[in-house]
């Protein structure tokens, strides 16, 4: 439910490197002979790289797209911040690189539907030596779950009743209404544990560069210059024996642009990246001292609907619109191929259960594919011939103005006026924080993922009325029904079958118009492996995979 | 001295205070929104929001912010605390003024010996080296920083592997050897602009009256070039290099930006984007005081090189 922010390089360079430029031109259907088809949803994708057979000595340079800025988690919720608490800290529920949950420092179970009963191990203590107890695990939900605690989850708690320590290794958290999805959310961000007498005496300053933070997982901080770099080193006493770091020190730098990441690489200045799309990758997969795979991801591009009063009011112009847009070309600029054709607003990588249920909806679902006559037809159905839209974006970030190009390029193509509002790369987010910033603008793209391996985490932020992303109040009776019957579903077979259902109903009502899903990246010098090539990074342990080969 | 130094003092104070000012209100009036940066786009509730409003003092208006921050700043000698990274804004710029100064004192040192030496051997002497310097200072000139910065990794950290991409080092060697390329990038343009003004500057004192006259009394070529065309050329020189090397602050940004580096400019840039205003401000006033200072230390030096200048009045 999140998606990358801002580049600060990208404004800096962006007259400088052409590769960082505004978007690039779109290849000719020749150069699309290797575009994916889109056929198979995860084929020849795993999140298994090859292990690591001995420790890794030197330190591991990791870039990130921007400095970190916080090591609070409840504030955490882009990438930089993800990928370097999921080192530090360890969550109650526990994500797997294939994207299901397991348990973390606790178990859950549902003894009723409206109850959740964590127990936790005994064994997990803080970098301090502290037991993790019962009492931190309180301390930690209840923070996340407040709305003046500056938390940004406190909404995935909103069918929480109370949260109570019902002896020193248990937790009770009772619901007002069933709810399944708080078991995926406490495998993300807002299930974090932080040591509560620390956070108490840090008090304002817990999580910022004076106070840092507390908590058990395999890397501890050792030094960070904010807005520059973030030295961690492994934790001795790390409690899982199965996952004990092989990396003694990994240094997270904030490196925005292409150009830098590539020579950084070249050079063996940095040593690994899950980056989110790359201009140069032919350059670095050429490079024999590097490894690049590709792995399943949770996210998806897509282009955010945020004024239904207008042209895009009419469901079968975005029907239109979404048949117009050359999805595989759009891949082939952004992605090199890499990248899936959406047949709804889900990439499959973020299909964490009931596989076979999301599968065989998936394959019934059509691919999508360019069809100007029928789209057309659709126009004029809707009276909506010379109608205009306007599409936001920021020529300062690559992807999101070569989505908003090949979007104006279908509008166009079918009769529609299409017009760019084109903002700096800081004022992009606006469009997602302010109505006076969205006011004139009908659309903009945007890359968003749920935080963890569930379709639902994304929809219920796009499609269900109150939602954090639904800008333009969408509400379809049907889509919010299958939606609140999903989280209240135990089975996780029904589960899936109820969000694959709203998943239909969105690709077809559009509240948003996917354009492409793509695969996970992940660049790491040769010597190093094992880190998981899937969306993992942004919830759950990585690093402590790694090592040398 | 006494009187210059506080004449100067009085300087530095008002252009500070006008400044910071200027720059405060300017920043406010600038679009975008801090809260925006604070919660990277996500959709706060009301309540977290006006948490966070109210954390930051967002919710008063400008003037009432800019005495905040006036009065923190004189009476507690606190700039103000980053909102991007929840950190002192005095800290952040200690961290990162190291790196910017020596960047600058490597660039400004690049200039000196290159731009000044290479001037005035090309000024003393037409022909061949004069040709090649013109040259070269012609393409130097033509090229801006950030292109300099991309040329100079490709070739020399990327193909060579000679010299380090990313980051300032630690140790006087290892900072050498990671300042030596953005050092070149931000001297590049600055070199041109120095080499020829002197060149020109030494030309025009070898067309003058008294040198020529000098020249037909027989005294020795030596003595003519130091005590009349370099003496009499050493002010406007000065002036140039003063000035380009006070100008290198603000433009380390970009080079800091391409090479990683942890300087303030690069924190500059950022800032003013995410629109963090203690960092912003804070920086600023650090620049406005760098440009007052080093424009003193230029005045001081006229009088030093020419005695007729008195202390603190403007060379000609």
């Amino acid at each position: 439910m999140k998606r990358r922010t801002l580049t600060t390089l990208a404004a800096i360079t962006a007259a400088a490197l052409p590769l960082a430029a505004c978007g690039r031109d779109l290849p000719t259907a020749a150069q699309l002979a290797g575009a994916s088809s889109g056929a198979a949803a995860t084929a020849g994708l795993s999140p298994e790289t090859t292990p690591p057979t001995r420790n890794y000595n030197k330190p591991v340079v990791w870039a990130t797209y921007r400095p970190v800025e916080t090591l609070d988690p409840v504030q955490a919720f882009d990438y930089p911040e993800n990928s370097v608490d999921t080192t530090l800290c360890d969550a109650l529920q526990r994500q797997l690189p294939d994207g299901s949950i397991g348990p973390g420092l606790a178990t859950a179970t549902y003894p009723t539907p409206t109850k959740l009963v964590l127990n936790l191990r005994s064994g997990p203590t803080f970098w301090d030596g502290h037991p993790v107890t019962a009492a931190d695990v309180v301390y930690s939900l209840k923070r996340a779950a407040s709305p003046t605690s500056g938390s940004f989850y406190s909404l995935v708690f909103n069918r929480v009743k109370s949260i109570v320590a019902t002896s020193p290794s248990v937790v009770t958290i009772t619901l007002s209404k069933p709810d399944f999805w708080l078991q995926g959310e406490l495998s993300s961000m807002p299930g974090i544990v932080v040591e509560k007498a620390y956070a108490e005496r840090e008090g304002k300053k817990f999580g910022t560069p004076q106070g840092l933070t507390m908590c058990s997982g395999p890397y501890e901080v050792k030094k960070w210059i904010p807005g520059t770099s973030l030295t961690e080193v492994a934790n001795p006493h790390y409690w899982d024996s199965t996952l004990q770091p092989k990396v003694h020190e990994l240094i997270f730098k904030g490196i925005g642009d292409d150009a830098s990441v590539t020579s950084g690489f070249e050079t063996g200045a940095i040593q690994g990246d899950y980056p989110l799309n790359i201009s140069t990758l032919p350059q670095l997969q050429a490079d024999k001292n590097l490894t690049v795979s590709f792995g399943p991801s949770n996210a998806v591009d897509a282009l955010v609907i945020d004024n239904l009063k207008g042209t895009l009011g009419n469901v079968k112009v975005r029907q239109a619109l979404s048949m117009a847009i050359n999805r595989e070309a759009l891949i082939q600029a952004l992605y090199h191929g890499h990248a899936q054709l959406p047949r709804t607003i889900e990439n499959p990588g973020a299909w964490g259960y009931g596989q076979s249920v999301f599968q065989a909806d998936w394959d019934r679902l059509p691919v999508p594919t360019v069809n100007i006559a029928k789209a057309k037809r659709l126009i004029r159905q809707a009276g909506a011939e010379g109608q205009s839209i306007t599409i936001g974006t920021t020529s300062s970030i690559n992807s999101l103005a070569t989505d908003a190009n090949s979007v104006r390029q279908a509008a166009v193509s079918i009769g529609l006026k299409a017009t760019i509002d084109s903002v700096s790369a800081a004022n992009y987010i606006n469009f997602f924080t302010s109505a006076s910033a969205r006011k004139g603008i009908d659309a903009f793209p945007t890359t968003n993922y749920p935080d963890y391996a569930d379709p639902a985490g994304l929809y219920n932020t796009l499609a269900i009325p109150g939602g954090s992303q639904n800008y333009d109040d969408f509400s379809d009776p049907a889509i919010t029904n299958a939606l609140e019957d999903a989280r209240s579903t135990a089975n996780p077979d029904q589960r899936a079958a109820l969000v694959a259902k709203a998943g239909d109903l969105i690709a077809q009502q559009l509240p948003w118009i996917p354009l492409d899903a793509p695969n996970q990246l992940l660049v790491t010098a040769k010597q190093l492996t094992g880190a998981p090539d899937s969306f993992v990074y942004m919830g759950g342990p990585w690093a402590n995979m790694m090592g040398g080969r | 001295m006494v009187r210059f130094a506080g004449r100067r003092a009085l300087m530095l104070v008002v252009a500070l205070l006008v400044s910071s000012f200027v720059i405060f209100i300017s920043l406010d009036l600038a679009p975008g929104n801090p809260l925006a940066t604070l919660s990277g786009g996500r959709t706060l509730s009301p309540a977290a929001q006006r948490v966070l409003t109210h954390e930051y003092h967002l919710d008063q208006p400008v003037l009432e912010r800019y005495w905040h921050w006036l009065t923190g700043a004189l009476l507690h000698a606190n700039l103000g605390t980053s909102i991007e990274y929840r950190e002192p804004v005095s800290s952040l710029i200690g961290q990162r003024i190291g790196v910017t100064a020596e960047l600058v004192l490597y660039a400004g040192i690049l200039i000196v010996l290159f731009g000044v030496g290479l001037g005035l051997l090309a000024g003393l002497r037409r022909g061949f080296l004069d040709n090649t310097v013109i040259a070269i200072s012609t393409v130097l000139a033509a090229v801006p920083s950030f292109v300099a910065a991309i040329v100079l990794l490709a070739l020399f950290s990327v193909k060579l592997g000679w010299l380090p991409s990313l980051g300032d080092g630690s140790g006087f060697a290892s900072t050498i050897e990671h300042l030596t390329l953005p050092a070149i990038a931000l001297a590049a343009s600055a070199f041109a602009v120095v080499v020829r003004v002197t060149r020109v500057t030494v030309r025009a004192e070898l067309a003058q009256e008294h040198v020529q006259t000098a020249t037909s009394r027989g005294i020795p070529w030596r003595l003519v070039v130091r005590r009349h065309v370099l003496r009499n050329a050493s002010i406007p020189i000065t002036t140039v290099v003063g000035i380009t090397i006070t100008s290198l602050f603000a433009l380390s940004a970009v080079v800091e930006q391409a090479f990683n580096l942890n300087g303030i400019g690069a924190a500059l840039v950022q800032a003013a984007l995410s629109k963090d205003f203690a960092v912003v401000q804070g920086i600023s006033l650090v620049l406005v005081a760098a440009f007052v200072i080093a424009n003193a230390l230029v005045d001081l030096l006229y009088a030093v090189l020419d005695p007729r200048v008195a202390i603190g009045s403007r060379a000609a």
